[in-house]
């Protein structure tokens, strides 16, 4: 197998530009123009409802959110509102499943083992719950998962939560879940322990690779667009 | 894996059975399959003209979304209320009561273009 490409965005990219990328790779992905990538960024504040998105998971009215600089977006990708702002890692790869690998259930379960074997890098006891997705903690539900296939190619992703502002989830019923906890490393581990976002992206990264078995290359930004062999 | 030897096929595993000319459509037993429990199903309106290609509908089970493809340009006659409050039909019965919309082809040449069942099968993997 090529190698895929890993691309970390130094900068917050904010919703729909991320969307409209992701929308690129995915027709290049589809045309096999580019192989197999995994983005990870985070966003400026923005709450996200899923297609079937109902309104009614949003607690904040338009002037709150705008007054805390907080976007709303309806998004293509499964599942139901989340929040993403900066001190979150979220993971969008754009793979070619093909109709030899995973089906959803298959790659649900793999992202969640990446966020799974990341929170266990630094020490922090996860796991799963049935029949929900995302990952959890003593504390609650530290990373989201919703995801779409355009002709099973994968775009959105897992989101991750690291030291972000727990305060905006007020703003949501996280995923449609009523009366779930919303935490973070930072939440578990405490400001002084809590790791830097950089070593998290680092861990992530290494969870990337073994969980979908690649042998990933970093690339930057400004080469998403072009094939492995250039870069 | 099913897949009827009277149906026609897309390579992005959507269904086509032809019933007197007009040409209703759903998603195979491989495709609910790999997306798991169905939750959601978005459908086209009646009466819209769509082209082969065009993403009209959308399948949704607990976190992915899928698109799913015109295969035949024409107009949909129809489209399977009932999915709304038993998305669940796709997933049990795939190729009936599963079925997603009905199209009235603008081109009925435009059918010899999809696959038969067994260049189908051919995509699937092996069992």
């Amino acid at each position: 197998m090529s190698p895929s490409r890993f691309c970390i965005f130094e900068e917050p990219l904010p919703y729909p530009e991320a969307v409209s990328l992701q929308g690129e790779l995915v027709s290049a992905r589809l045309a096999d123009q580019i192989p197999d990538t995994f983005l990870l960024l985070q966003h400026p504040p923005v709450i996200t409802l899923g297609r079937r998105g109902r309104k009614n998971f949003l607690l904040a009215d338009d002037e709150t959110l705008r007054k805390q600089g907080v976007e709303v977006h309806i998004s293509t990708r499964g599942g139901d509102v989340t929040y993403h702002g900066p001190g979150q890692w979220v993971l969008y790869p754009i793979l070619k499943l093909g109709s030899n690998e995973m089906g959803a259930h298959g790659y649900l379960h793999a992202l969640e083992s990446v966020a799974l074997q990341t929170a266990g890098d630094f020490g922090i006891e996860a796991f799963r719950k049935e029949g929900k997705a995302g990952a959890w903690c003593e504390q609650g539900k530290f990373s989201a998962i919703g995801f779409k296939f355009t002709r099973w190619v994968t775009s959105h992703g897992l989101s991750l939560n690291v030291k972000p502002n727990l305060g905006f989830f007020d703003l949501i019923v996280g995923c449609g879940l009523v009366g779930e906890q919303v935490s973070s490393f930072e939440k578990v581990l405490g400001e002084q322990n809590c790791p830097e976002m950089d070593a998290v992206a680092e861990a992530m990264r290494k969870a990337v690779g073994e969980v979908f078995q690649r042998e990933l290359i970093d690339i930057a930004p400004r080469m998403l667009g072009k094939p492995v062999s250039s870069v | 894996m099913q897949v009827p030897e009277d149906l026609k096929y897309t390579e992005s595993h959507e269904w086509v059975r032809n019933e007197d000319g007009l040409c209703r459509v759903g998603i195979t037993e491989f495709a609910q399959s790999q997306l798991a429990d169905l939750t959601f199903v978005d459908l086209p309106e009646v009466g819209a003209s769509v082209s082969s290609g065009d993403e009209i509908a959308v399948v949704e089970s607990v976190k992915a979304a899928s698109d799913v493809y015109a295969p035949i340009s024409g107009e949909i006659v129809s489209i399977n209320d009932e999915l709304s409050d038993a998305p669940e039909k796709i997933n049990e019965d795939s190729f009936g009561e599963g079925w997603l919309f009905v199209i009235r082809p603008s081109d009925a040449g435009e059918l010899d273009g999809l696959l038969d069942a067994d260049a189908y099968r051919g995509l699937l993997p092996e069992e």
